[in-house]
């Protein structure tokens, strides 16, 4: 079973005439230096760009190419960032299109993609046995926050998990502006991997039960600070699911107008000198968020925005997205330290980001070439400013 | 030669085209190279069709006969003198012309020179935008075979930029065609690039040594009304030469750039400057002598001005004496061999390419090799292309005096050793650049199985490009 | 398949990271973009980063007799890079460099810069490379030399191959020369292509390969025009749009794009792009000439400018005065024809090939003809691609998920060639398909034969190519 229609999927792949604009087009007036991170960061074969990928696909679906875990390989490595689809020439969307693959294709073996879903379904995060610890940063902020209220914020499995600082940031960003908000007391994952990764039907269950425990909140708006969560609940329950979702926000959308009203106020700091911003796919090709974080960085007393090369629609990727990490680690830290390095080259003392994805590939990045760029969440560089 | 060979070639070309006579065979033996031994042929042929060429070579091919084409014979490196034996085909009698004015083309055959191609181009407004110092007597078939330039490439190129297609036999007798002419359906030639690989190419400059270029097709343009002759003076050659790039990379449309040292146009005007009515005047270090040609007036204008703001921006100054490029472009078809002779010497000649931003290196090398061989001689040049420099040094001997021949001789292998690893490059392998090359022989032996393949007895133009041959 | 031994040595020369006979990536490289051709699996596809590393894999391959598919951006129409089956393909995206040499007003490139990348490098320096393949941001210069293309920039300064200055070449034994000035070995860089003659730089040029792989090549790069008029010019005769096309040339106009359209086909691209493009609604008259003028200095734009309109009127036309179209031709050059290409959702098969302008209406009766008799959609337009030419570019759709419908543009595609030819057509290199088409030039054919036969005995090299000599 899959939510796909493969005749229209099929239709959308001849879409593709192999022209190979996916690849590496360096194209100043449209913002693209390179196209594809995998390409650029991998041996480079053609496998390892959207036109290869869509060569693959077909012959997979079509029965010319066995459908074993090897030969599906190159369908999954690939962030899905997208920026294949900002330049293809073509009218259809090749990320998209790989999604629908993956999950049209999902009883190719591929363990990676199967012990996430599986941790998922079983532990309602991807990373431990024990989700109730998710929590946890509750207590180090210094006031109570409930579980039930009219705005949720919205942690999700990475920042509760593994980087609890940005939860931790929001949370005095939110108590700052004289937000009331609750956590939920035992937060599920979004699905967003599982989705991406072609488990959808698993995604969609765990999306129906997500749904429920955010609805026994009482939430009339989710705030989040992960562009995958941000994405997932907002565009895929919706759109793919026929889920009823209350309004979803980044926290860049929701604060932006608190800090222009001045509801917010941010006090100058010495040590912020050059930030530059780091688009996350999901933020801005997949949902448009590109001005609203750009707005709330250049709002803040002291701070010089600088742009790197690539950015907004032709950005490139951190190199987590699409399950990448988890598949190929290695690589997905190369594409990052590669995004690092667009960042070293306008001197910026400074990356910020909004997803905990970006920010933990981007920190793995900065490390492996030593890098002294600071990578950080723009709920942390926030919650440092407040008066 | 055989008699059974030479009643071969009257069955051909009949009795009054072939001559065995020793006063022909003596005139065949030599041409404009100086300082060249002769070698006497052992037949000559004057072929009037590419058909007619076609049938010699297969007679030649049949007896293992060298042969040397040969038209204008005004080339100065020895390139048709003839091997011991051989059969000349003196190509002058291959006169058609075809102008074929909505391609913007013309294609000549192989007896056609320049200065009879220019007079009817010329009543159609058109012309062929490049002269070669021996325009009257050079055929352009002759000048596309050992790749010429002169006066107009500095803005239109050197001769192989301007082919568009050949027709050519083989060493076999067969003929071919290159170019848009390759499809026999195609209107004229229009595009040098067609069918490729670009087989063009490969006699361009070629000497005759892969076969007989029969027809030349090449690019013409509508001929230029309006010129600004001008000379501009600066205290160093980098000052000139960087004058010479910036005219090039803004579009400034000179036909004519010649850069002069101050001792070297001294000694040139001494020669021919009161025929060109050139006035007295203290040259500075460094004299750009340019003609900028353009179809418009208002085109014209435009360069002018822009050149002397260039020449100013670049340290230098405008000497404002017209007469000197004007008498030089005006007698273009005459004035190179007009100064190569009325000083009298004989003298060997060394082209060579620079890129102009290197103009300076052939001065450095020349000068003090000159003291070094107790030669004298001089150098002159001009700009032929998008970024290359046209040297021509010349070495001067008296032809009664052996010595001092052997003097020459000597200097001018050895300037080309020099030269080499100056980083500067002939048109065309001719012989002597064989000593100096050193470091290329992947490359000779690319050109060497090409040789073996396309000629395999070996019977064309031999010596002309010695490094190429297999072993006799 | 290819023998152990085999990509064990290969291994050892590049690392094993960049061999690969992973049936997934064969497949991938068994196409490239050229559409309605068939499929070939290759045996292996190795992918060097330095010519030594050509050199070296070539000296296995011939000691092996693999036949090899030398592939850079994989963007070709024609099939030029469709492997042999069980062939080696030498991959060659990782030969990157670029070095400027400024007082030569010339670059040399490795055979994986795109355009766009030189693009780039080059803009910093207020210089371009002139000519701007449709496929600038996939395709290779190299790749483009190997198939001397044409493009943006051609109406003024020629095809690809009146560029270049020379090569580096790795022959079918692994032996590597440089062609032009170069080589010599103390040149200062590439200043003249016609050196140590006979110029074997043209052998290369539109080879497709099959001489030799090219590593390098070296260009001539021009400064930047900065000023433009963006014009066109309608007719009612094909006749006056022609001699208004040689005209601008005769009379030394920039116009460093000037394309042909015929009514009915400009109909069809404007409702396809015309809006996003930003062109007015406009009755198009029987011929359009779309041209940018381009030039270093202003006062030499305009002179041009108002000449063109001139000769436009001379010639029975009308000004027409949109300037959006030409603008987004020159401007979105290196977008604007992708674009265009696959904005539709056709596939089609193309057929490059050159006409004098004066011809330019022959091709276009003869493509009507053939679609009428084939049924089938389709269009051509072209620009003025050097001193004399025009280059056409008929497309003729297809539905790929339609096997009959593609079989019938395969047949009509063929004859297409045939009738093409009769009318004085020229390819600018022999594709496969031109093979039957041409009549006439077995000398030349013969020719050709001789040179491939002794640069590539073994006929390993891209063998499907120059009609498989």
């Amino acid at each position: 079973m899959t939510t796909i229609d493969l005749d229209e999927l099929l239709e959308n792949l001849a879409q593709c005439r192999r022209c190979g604009i996916c690849r590496n087009a360096v194209y100043e007036d449209k913002g693209f230096d390179g196209v594809c991170p995998v390409w650029k960061n991998s041996a480079g074969f053609e496998t390892s760009f959207m036109r290869g990928r869509i060569q693959v696909a077909l012959a997979l679906l079509d029965g010319r190419l066995e459908k074993t875990e090897e030969n599906a390989e190159s369908l999954f490595s690939c962030t899905l960032c997208g920026n294949c689809t900002s330049i293809c020439a073509a009218e259809f969307d090749p990320a998209k299109c790989l999604e629908s693959v993956r999950e049209v294709l999902n009883e190719i073996p591929n363990a990676v993609r199967d012990t996430i879903a599986k941790k998922i379904l079983e532990n309602n995060n991807p990373y431990v046995d024990e989700n109730k610890t998710r929590r946890d940063w509750v207590k180090e902020v210094g006031f109570d926050i409930p579980g039930t209220g009219e705005v949720l914020y919205f942690t999700g499995c990475t920042a509760g998990l593994k980087l609890p600082e940005t939860a931790k940031s929001t949370a005095k960003v939110l108590n700052a502006a004289g937000v009331n908000f609750a956590v939920l007391e035992e937060e599920p994952c979004c699905g967003s991997v599982m989705i991406r990764t072609g488990m959808v039907e698993e995604a969609k269950k765990n999306a129906e039960k997500a749904l429920e425990m955010i609805a026994k909140s009482g939430a009339k708006k989710i705030v989040v600070t992960c562009a995958g969560c941000l994405k997932t609940l907002r565009e895929d329950y919706s759109e793919r699911f026929g889920l009823d979702v209350p309004e979803v926000l980044h926290m860049v959308e929701y604060l932006k107008p608190l800090i222009e009203s001045g509801k917010l106020k941010l006090k100058k700091s010495s040590e912020i000198k050059k930030i530059t911003w780091h688009d996350p796919c999901h933020l801005g090709r997949a949902l448009g968020v590109y001005e609203e974080p750009r707005d709330i960085l250049k709002a803040i007393p002291g701070v010089e925005l600088v742009e790197m090369e690539t950015n907004r629609e032709a950005a490139m990727c951190c190199g987590s997205g699409g399950g990448l990490r988890s598949y190929d680690g290695n690589l997905a830290k190369k594409i990052a330290s590669d995004r690092i390095q667009d960042a070293e080259a306008i001197d910026a003392d400074i990356l910020a980001t909004a997803c905990p994805f970006c920010e933990h590939n981007l920190k793995d990045g900065a490390n492996r070439i030593g890098s002294k760029i600071r990578v950080v969440d723009i709920l942390d560089l926030i919650s440092k400013q407040l008066q | 030669m055989d008699n059974v060979v030479v009643q071969k070639l009257i069955a051909i070309v009949g009795e009054d085209y072939v001559s065995t006579r020793q006063d022909v065979l003596l005139a065949y033996s030599t041409s404009a190279s100086m300082s060249y031994d002769t070698v006497l042929p052992d037949a000559v042929v004057l072929p009037q069709s590419t058909e007619q060429v076609s049938e010699i070579l297969k007679v030649a091919t049949q007896y293992k006969i060298p042969v040397t084409p040969r038209s204008g014979g005004s080339s100065l490196q020895g390139e048709v003198i003839p091997k011991e034996g051989a059969l000349v085909i003196d190509l002058l009698r291959l006169t058609e012309i075809e102008v074929f004015p909505d391609l913007r083309s013309v294609t000549v055959g192989a007896g056609i020179n320049f200065g009879k191609l220019d007079k009817l181009l010329n009543k159609q407004d058109l012309w062929l935008p490049v002269y070669p110092g021996s325009s009257l007597t050079a055929t352009i078939a002759g000048n596309v075979a050992v790749n010429g330039s002169g006066f107009g490439s500095s803005q239109f190129g050197c001769i192989g930029e301007l082919v568009l297609g050949l027709e050519v036999v083989l060493p076999n007798g067969e003929i071919i065609q290159t170019g848009s002419e390759a499809n026999p359906n195609a209107p004229g030639p229009f595009l040098r690039y067609a069918f490729g690989p670009d087989i063009t190419g490969l006699f361009i400059g070629s000497l005759g040594v892969f076969g007989i270029i029969t027809k030349v097709s090449l690019k013409i343009f509508k001929r230029m009304h309006h010129f600004d002759y001008n000379t501009y003076g600066f205290n160093t050659p980098q000052e000139a030469e960087k004058f010479v790039i910036q005219c090039k990379e803004n579009e400034i449309s000179p036909v004519w750039i010649a850069i002069y040292e101050g001792r070297i146009l001294d000694f040139f005007l001494e020669m021919v400057g009161e025929e060109y009515g050139v006035p007295k005047y203290e040259w500075p270090p460094i004299t750009v002598s340019m003609v900028i040609g353009r179809i418009r007036e208002d085109q014209l204008e435009s360069d002018r001005a822009e050149a002397q703001r260039i020449c100013v921006e670049e340290g230098g100054h405008v000497i404002g004496i017209a007469e000197l490029p004007k008498g030089e472009w005006d007698d273009r078809m005459r004035e190179l061999a007009r100064s190569s002779y009325v000083h009298g010497w004989h003298w060997r000649i060394l082209y060579h390419h620079v890129t102009p931003s290197q103009w300076h290196r052939t001065i450095e090398e020349m000068w003090p090799l000159f003291d070094e061989f107790g030669v004298l001689g001089h150098t002159a040049g001009f700009q032929s292309d998008h970024s290359s420099y046209n040297y021509y040094p010349q070495i001067f001997f008296d032809p009664q005096d052996a010595e001092d021949e052997s003097k020459a001789k000597a200097a001018h292998k050895e300037l080309v050793k020099r030269l080499f690893k100056t980083g500067a490059v002939p048109f065309k392998l001719a012989p002597y650049w064989v000593d100096g090359i050193t470091e290329m022989e992947p490359y000779l032996n690319f050109l060497k199985d090409l040789k073996e393949a396309i000629d395999p007895n070996g019977i064309m133009s031999p010596g002309t490009i010695p490094g190429i041959e297999g072993e006799d | 398949m290819v023998d152990k031994k085999v990509i064990t040595e290969l291994s050892e020369i590049v690392g094993e990271e960049f061999v690969s006979t992973k049936q997934d990536i064969l497949l991938a490289y068994s196409v490239s973009a050229s559409m309605a051709s068939d499929a070939v699996l290759p045996g292996a596809v190795v992918r060097p980063v330095d010519t030594e590393q050509v050199s070296k894999i070539l000296q296995v391959a011939a000691r092996y007799n693999i036949p090899v598919t030398p592939r850079s951006g994989g963007s070709s129409l024609q099939e030029e890079v469709i492997p042999e089956p069980d062939g080696l393909v030498i991959e060659l995206m990782r030969l990157d460099k670029i070095k400027l040499h400024k007082e030569l007003r010339s670059v040399t490139v490795g055979s994986g810069v795109t355009y766009g990348v030189l693009e780039k490098f080059l803009k910093e320096h207020d210089l371009f490379l002139p000519v701007y393949p449709e496929s600038a941001l996939v395709c290779t210069v190299a790749g483009n030399v190997a198939v001397n293309g044409a493009g943006p920039g051609s109406s003024h300064f020629g095809c690809t191959g009146e560029l270049v200055l020379g090569v580096e070449i790795v022959l079918p034994d692994g032996k590597i020369i440089t062609t032009g000035s170069e080589a010599n070995p103390y040149s200062p860089g590439p200043f003249q292509r016609y050196s140590f003659g006979p110029d074997i730089t043209g052998l290369f040029i539109g080879s497709l390969g099959s001489f030799g792989i090219i590593t390098k090549v070296s260009m001539k790069v021009f400064k930047r025009h900065k000023y433009y008029d963006h014009n066109t010019f309608g007719f009612e005769t094909h006749e006056q749009a022609e001699q208004f096309m040689v005209d601008v040339k005769q009379n030394d106009i920039n116009g460093v794009f000037t394309s042909l359209y015929e009514g009915p086909v400009l109909e069809l691209f404007m409702d396809m792009i015309g809006e996003e493009l930003g062109v007015p609604k406009y009755e198009w008259p029987f011929r359009t000439v779309s041209m940018t003028i381009g030039r270093v200095r202003e006062d030499m734009m305009r002179s041009d400018a108002e000449l063109a309109k001139k000769l436009c009127e001379k010639h029975g036309g009308h000004v027409i005065g949109i300037s959006q179209l030409p603008y987004q031709e020159w401007n979105g050059r290196l977008w604007f024809f992708v674009r265009a290409c696959y904005v539709h959702g056709w596939h089609w098969r193309t057929l490059y090939h050159h006409q004098t302008p004066i011809n330019a209406h022959r091709s276009v009766e003869e493509i009507r003809d053939v679609m009428e008799k084939y049924g089938f959609l389709g269009h051509t337009a072209g620009f003025a691609s050097g001193h004399s030419s025009f280059n056409a570019y008929p497309h003729l759709y297809f539905d790929p998920q339609d096997p009959e419908d593609e079989q019938k543009i395969r047949d009509a595609h063929k004859e297409l060639a045939k009738t093409l030819f009769k009318t004085g057509a020229v390819p600018f290199k022999l594709a496969p398909y031109w093979a039957d088409a041409i009549e006439g030039m077995d000398n030349y054919m013969a020719f050709l034969e001789l040179v491939k036969k002794t640069i590539d005995p073994k006929k390993l090299m891209n063998p499907r190519v120059l009609g498989g000599l």
